[in-house]
């Protein structure tokens, strides 16, 4: 499906909206859009709401065999699911051109920044190290796909806790959660991505642009920083020059912007944790809003079971029992064989097969359309040309000929004759 | 005339015979087309099978190969059925990877394996840990003219039954496993599982093995799989139209008749295969 | 014979947010007890030439798991919750055109068939699509003594002996889908088709009390 193309007078519109320092939902050129952190029920799940941009990551990891050339470390993956929830646009099962460039920004972004120590990641050098798998999932585009790709990436990364494992010999154990508790990753330090929109040759600028500031904007920067004020990688796209002076502001933007979000993150793990450590509910079942009109909750719902057992018992009662009396196959020769009547297969073979089995057990049938034939030819003879006959190499087709009456009958009931001819066998077997 | 009819509005060239107890192949409502049965069809195969239901044709060849248990059930083996609808089969179906339709067949003929335990997986362990078959049964549509999971669930029961394994002796020192291939034998079935598709036309009138045409204009399908103790290993309807309580039990009692039927049919060919020997 | 103990089967405290996503048409989650799944429509859209057809809507329905790509097993349920909602949606009002229904699992916890099916009615009917009925999915469950568990969790489901789940028709309470896991007798077969009956009262009570809140002045 395609997506909705923008109009020239709405593309008009926010450019002249942008030239007059105003944005359509009444942010200032500086403002994030409100961020929402939530966690899902099991470890490592993690939802963020930036405005109505909404992404889901999951983290997972699984034990596997290092890369030759480093068998200390494990492995990072990262996997952007681009799916068409959060777009028409988007569709499943294709790398589309953004996707390649959001996948590859997030690894620049976490891998590349060296945030997460992978050699705590080894188990057995060489043999067995834990790949650490990073899945995003966009729900909602509403633009800045990006931010909020990053921040619920490295969120659930630190919320993502893995199994313990014990090591005997050569035996690797992995301990579920109930035996062990399982290990949180060692996170140096943890970079955000902060995206900058630039309009008319980069006279404007606007952080954290929505669906439709994208739309029009003439270039992206994206700048990856941690709350050290350490930049982890810079991208800027979308052909526009930029000037030193404004790569410096923006990075100056972002290490604001950084720190505010980290503290947010921060915040919302603490919470996570508080709740999880009291033994409460939490999850996004906890996470939907109740005041909503659009949202409704039910609690646990006992069912009345009295007339259930009596209610199946009539269905199997009232119906039709099944009749004890099955047909027999067929055994034409060994390693074949044939069961059910009526309709027969179209194929050459299959009716020779059909007409041996017939033959067998429908002589009298046989000799009864003998008598019938012969009669028919009788009545030919005495009444037309009796030449015409003997050239012919075919009785039947001679029938069919002249005795126009038999020819449309039996056309028309062949199908009817055959169901009748089995009709009749199964009869017989049955007696 | 009458053909015309049938291509201008099959819908009601079907309903006009409905109406009448009857269907346009001359087959009554609760009616299978013939079917047919052959074991052994592909000598390369250890185990094959070639089912016809009137024109539809499968062909089910199992091959079985060693591999090394799962560390997770080390005295399991495999069973990894895959169905397949090649362009060859129906015009209906592109060349590429298995459309939706064959991916669901693969998964319902899992789910039957699983469910009915027609063969345990225990019994294809060799060595605990160490050794197990892996039967790949492969299961090709050459012609398709409907109801084609009750052809492959027979295939696959009639091939499996078929299945003669060679001898596997392991040897703990070298830990090479020897295959003798003189002495062979087959696989335990525990249970056959035969299924019995129908087709809802007019969200009321019920027809048995429903034909590739029937299958289109009906507004349901349903496809019940028991085995010989009366038990159901599926009740399989993947949406349409809805059916009563009622109405599920008709079809459970026509499959006790069909699993009778088939039953009988796959012991007879079975048997006539032994005798010679 | 022997089914269903002392306790009367229950279902999990269960919710749903509708239009919760702007991009959508129509938009829902549905929560079971820890099983939750979010889905999204589209349509009616323009559809795609290969695949229109001329006389109804082309529905598709594409289900995205939490971890990895979706696999043989989802495009089989996929299959099954297409089937449901062709049947549910009158299709006909909107030939020449596609709808999708796109499905992401949240969490799963037990009863993800069923959860799909309740997720996608809800959608369905925030996208306001005509519809000739609605639909609820029940998942029972039969553990190894005979008793009858519905809406069951992960836990329940892998000790179960048999799974079987139901789509029920909101007109006459029939089976519209049904899916099923593991053997079983008929009689068992016909006591979880009517509780999964008695079980969509309570989720068509739902759906009923969530239109009205919806459309209501006040919370």
């Amino acid at each position: 499906m395609r997506d909705t193309p923008l109009s020239n007078c709405e593309r008009d519109f926010i450019l002249k909206a942008i030239e007059e320092k105003r944005r359509l939902d009444g942010r200032q050129t500086y403002d994030y859009r409100n961020i929402k952190i939530s966690f899902g029920t099991d470890y490592g799940c993690c939802f963020v709401d930036l405005g109505k941009t909404r992404v889901m990551a999951q983290v997972s990891c699984e034990l596997i065999t290092p890369k030759e050339n480093r068998p200390n470390d494990g492995i990072m993956f990262f996997n952007i699911e681009l799916s068409p929830m959060a777009s028409p646009a988007f569709e499943t099962g294709r790398q589309s051109e953004l996707m390649v460039k959001l996948n590859r920004q997030l690894e620049r972004c976490l891998r590349n920044s060296k945030c997460i120590d992978t050699e705590s990641l080894c188990v057995v050098s060489g043999e067995k190290v834990w790949q650490i798998r990073v899945d995003v999932h966009l729900l909602n585009h509403d633009g800045n796909l990006m931010d909020a790709t990053s921040i619920a990436a490295i969120t659930a990364l630190c919320h993502f806790r893995r199994p313990d494992v014990g090591i005997q010999g050569e035996d690797v154990t992995v301990y579920s959660t109930e035996e062990r508790d399982p290990i949180p990753l060692s996170i140096y330090h943890m970079p955000i991505s902060v995206s900058f929109s630039f309009f008319q040759q980069g006279t404007y600028l606007l952080v954290d642009p929505c669906d439709r500031e994208e739309r029009v904007m003439d270039g992206l920067l994206m700048i990856a920083m941690n709350k050290h004020r350490e930049i982890c990688s810079i991208q800027s796209s979308g052909g526009i020059m930029l000037l030193k002076d404004q790569v410096l502001r923006c990075s100056k933007i972002a290490s604001v912007k950084v720190s505010e979000i980290t503290e947010l993150i921060n915040r919302a793990l603490e919470n996570d944790k508080k709740v999880r450590k009291a033994g409460g509910r939490c999850g996004f079942a906890e996470s939907m809003p109740q005041e909503r009109i659009t949202a409704l909750k039910t609690h646990v719902s006992p069912l009345e079971m009295t007339d259930v057992e009596e209610k199946a018992n009539e269905i199997v009662l009232r119906a039709e029992a099944p009749p004890q009396t099955v047909p027999s196959p067929v055994l034409p020769g060994p390693g074949t064989g044939q069961v059910g009547e009526g309709l027969q297969s179209s194929w050459g073979l299959e009716e020779e097969e059909e007409e041996e089995e017939e033959e067998e057990e429908e002589e009298e049938e046989q000799q009864h359309k003998a008598e019938e034939e012969v009669t028919c030819v009788a009545e030919e003879k005495r009444g037309v040309d009796v030449v015409l006959i003997s050239d012919s190499d075919s009785e039947e087709e001679e029938v069919v000929i002249l005795n126009q009456k038999a020819l449309t009958k039996n056309a028309t009931s062949s199908n009817q004759q055959m169901a009748v001819d089995s009709k009749l066998k199964r009869q017989r077997e049955r007696q | 005339m009458a053909a015309g009819f049938k291509t201008a509005e099959p819908l009601e060239y079907h309903r006009s015979f409905l109406k009448e107890n009857c269907r346009p192949d001359g087959r009554e409502l609760g009616e299978f087309r013939t079917t047919t049965l052959n074991i052994g069809s592909i000598s390369t195969a250890d185990g094959s099978a070639l089912v016809k239901i009137g024109n539809t044709t499968v062909m089910c060849g199992i091959k079985a190969e060693l591999a090394n248990p799962a560390v997770e059930v080390p005295s399991r083996g495999y069973i990894v059925p895959n169905v397949d609808l090649p362009p060859l089969c129906s015009s209906r179906f592109r060349p590429g990877p298995p459309g939706e339709q064959a991916q669901a067949a693969s998964q319902f003929i899992a789910d039957v394996i699983e469910s009915s335990e027609v063969i345990q997986t225990e019994d294809l362990c060799i060595v605990k840990g160490k050794l197990c078959w892996v039967l790949y049964c492969d299961i090709m549509c050459l012609d398709y003219d409907g109801n084609v999971l009750d052809a492959c669930l027979i295939a696959l029961l009639a091939a499996l039954k078929n299945v003669r394994l060679p001898e596997v002796t392991f040897s703990e020192d070298s830990e090479v496993p020897k295959v003798s291939l003189e002495n062979r034998r087959g696989l335990t079935i525990h249970k056959h599982p035969v299924g019995a598709s129908f087709a809802v036309f007019d969200d009321s009138i019920m027809i048995v093995d429903p034909t590739a045409e029937e299958e289109t204009l009906s507004t349901a399908i349903i496809t019940v799989v028991m085995d010989e103790e009366k038990h159901l290993c599926a009740l399989h309807k993947p949406g349409g139209t809805s059916l009563s309580g009622e109405k599920l039990q008709d079809c459970i009692n026509r499959t006790t008749i069909r699993h009778k039927e088939v039953h009988k049919l796959i012991n007879k060919v079975i048997q006539s295969v032994k005798t010679p020997e | 014979m022997e089914v269903c103990g002392s306790s009367n089967p229950t279902l999990r405290e269960f919710g749903s947010e509708q239009n919760l996503l702007s991009r959508p048409d129509g938009s829902s989650s549905f929560v079971q007890g820890d099983t939750s799944v979010l889905a999204g429509v589209y349509g009616p859209a323009e559809v795609k030439v290969s695949k229109e057809i001329y006389d109804r809507a082309t529905l598709e329905v594409v289900i995205q798991t939490k971890v990895g790509l979706p696999s043989v097993k989802e495009r089989a349920r996929e299959q099954c919750v297409r089937e449901t909602c062709e049947a549910a949606l009158l299709s006909t009002l909107n030939p020449r055109s596609s709808l999708t229904l796109i499905l992401q699992v949240v969490h799963d916890d037990g009863s993800l068939l069923a959860c799909f099916l309740n997720a996608a009615c809800m959608a369905l009917m925030d996208a306001g699509l005509p519809m000739s009925c609605l639909f609820a999915g029940v998942t029972c469950a039969i553990d190894g003594d005979g008793r009858i568990i519905i809406d069951p969790s992960a836990v329940q489901e892998k000790e179960s002996r048999a799974l079987m789940t139901f789509a029920i028709d909101s007109k006459e309470r029939r089976v519209m889908m049904s899916s099923t896991k593991g053997s079983f007798t008929v009689h068992e077969l016909h006591q979880c088709v009517a509780i999964s009956q008695k079980a969509s009262d309570n989720i068509f009570e739902f759906y009923r009390e969530s239109v009205r809140r919806r459309y209501s002045k006040s919370v």
